[in-house]
């Protein structure tokens, strides 16, 4: 196991919580980077890798809010365990199937940090953190999808202009 | 056999990742403040650096567009303080300017000037309304400049020593010889009828002589530049240079008789 994309992963899911999450925001909701990016592991890699990556994600987003830390990262460690037999379980070839198992994991993610986090306002989040979030979050693994499955290349992009 | 084999190592695994879950769960804040202190320094430094370079770069934006902003309002005014220094250096000289006996001064500020090349008349923005009367003097700090061509409600038109159709009794300051001076499109103003016997010489102060009733004695006309003297002829051609910029007219006063 090649550990050096996965350590880039990582670095990918800092930035996003220092610099992105700030700037792409519609209302309260944010894109979920780390719960996409341990999905997205989860689909294409083993079940060890997807585990090991969960719970580095987990660490790496809670790096911010240690008395947090253990949960999340046993969240995403569950996650990626979760979306792993689901992939297993279930045939991702199509594009819907797999922006489901995204859109359901990206939602499990959130609801449960919302659980563990005992927000004050948990049903206005529910649907308005946690929803929105997961939405803008799936919109983020289309545009992926659409691009690694080719559908989007850089030659019709410049056909396109 | 192979297949237990691999789930129990799987099964391993994710009990391992549990432990660790954990052991980060019940173990804060030790090992999560060391856990999180290394994440931060290892992961997240390099981007709390960029976005604090990234939230200077937008604040010096900002602030770069608030020092325009107030670079552009500092000089328009630097400009309007320049031409008030400019007004007052102007109201300064006229403060000095002696006042005609007999006549009280109305300001007056020059809305227009019409002409070619040479300005021959102007508006100014007093009339009927301030009592200006037509063939009143009109003069600046310098000299006469005209007198009222027509009144108007709220303005009066000034018709210039250089309109060619103007004239004014005047004579040499020196001597006391009197011409009527004139303003010719080809030679520019000049002093005709100046007996030859009469003394005039270039520097000479040309003032109105207070003939023909229309301007006042004592006016300052113009200085003289050349004085011809033809043998054959009872008349000098005697020049001038006007005593007022014509093309610079801006505060005028109106001569107002003090009984009406």
């Amino acid at each position: 196991m090649r550990i050096i994309p996965f350590i880039l992963y990582l670095f990918l899911i800092a930035m996003h919580e220092v610099i992105s999450s700030d700037l792409i925001t519609v209302y309260t909701a944010v894109i979920n980077l780390p719960a996409l990016a341990v999905l997205l592991v989860a689909i294409y890699k083993s079940q060890v890798v997807s585990i090991w990556f969960g719970f580095a994600a987990g660490v790496v987003m809670a790096a911010g809010m240690p008395d947090l830390m253990g949960w999340h990262a046993l969240i995403l460690s569950a996650l990626a365990l979760t979306a792993f037999h689901v992939r297993e379980r279930l045939n991702l070839d199509s594009l819907c199937a797999k922006l489901l198992l995204i859109l359901g994991g990206v939602l499990m993610h959130n609801v449960l940090v919302l659980i563990v986090t005992r927000s004050d306002e948990f049903l206005y989040l529910l649907w308005s953190r946690a929803l929105v979030g997961g939405i803008l979050t799936s919109l983020v693994a289309w545009l992926f999808f659409l691009f690694k499955e080719g559908h989007i290349t850089y030659a019709k992009m410049k056909a396109l202009f | 056999m192979s297949y237990l084999s691999y789930k129990s190592v799987r099964n391993a695994h994710f009990a391992a990742v549990l432990v660790l879950a954990v052991v980060l769960i019940i173990g804060q804040p030790v090992v999560n403040g060391l856990v999180s202190q290394v994440i931060l320094d290892g992961f997240y430094y390099p981007f709390f650096h960029i976005k604090k370079l990234l939230t200077e770069v937008a604040t010096v934006s900002t602030e770069n567009d608030q020092l325009r902003a107030w670079v552009a309002k500092s000089s328009v005014e630097l400009s309007l303080l320049e031409e008030a220094a400019r007004e007052n250096a102007r109201l300064r000289s006229i403060l000095g300017f002696e006042q005609l006996p007999g006549y009280r001064l109305l300001p007056a500020t020059v809305v227009s000037v019409t002409g070619g090349q040479m300005p021959i008349s102007a508006t100014i923005n007093r009339g009927l309304d301030d009592s200006v009367k037509v063939q009143q003097p009109v003069i600046n700090q310098v000299g006469l400049v005209g007198r009222i061509q027509e009144v108007m409600p709220g303005y009066a038109k000034v018709q210039l020593l250089t309109d060619p159709l103007n004239r004014v009794a005047a004579r040499v300051a020196s001597g006391r010889e009197m011409g009527i001076v004139r303003y010719l499109v080809s030679e520019g103003m000049v002093l005709d009828n100046f007996p030859n016997q009469g003394i005039a010489q270039p520097g000479d102060t040309i003032l109105s002589s207070g003939l023909g009733r229309v301007y006042p004695p004592g006016l300052t006309v113009g200085t003289v530049s050349k004085v011809t003297r033809p043998e054959n002829k009872p008349y000098s051609e005697v020049r001038l240079e006007p005593a007022v910029n014509f093309h610079s007219l801006e505060e005028l006063f109106v001569l107002m008789p003090e009984t009406p």
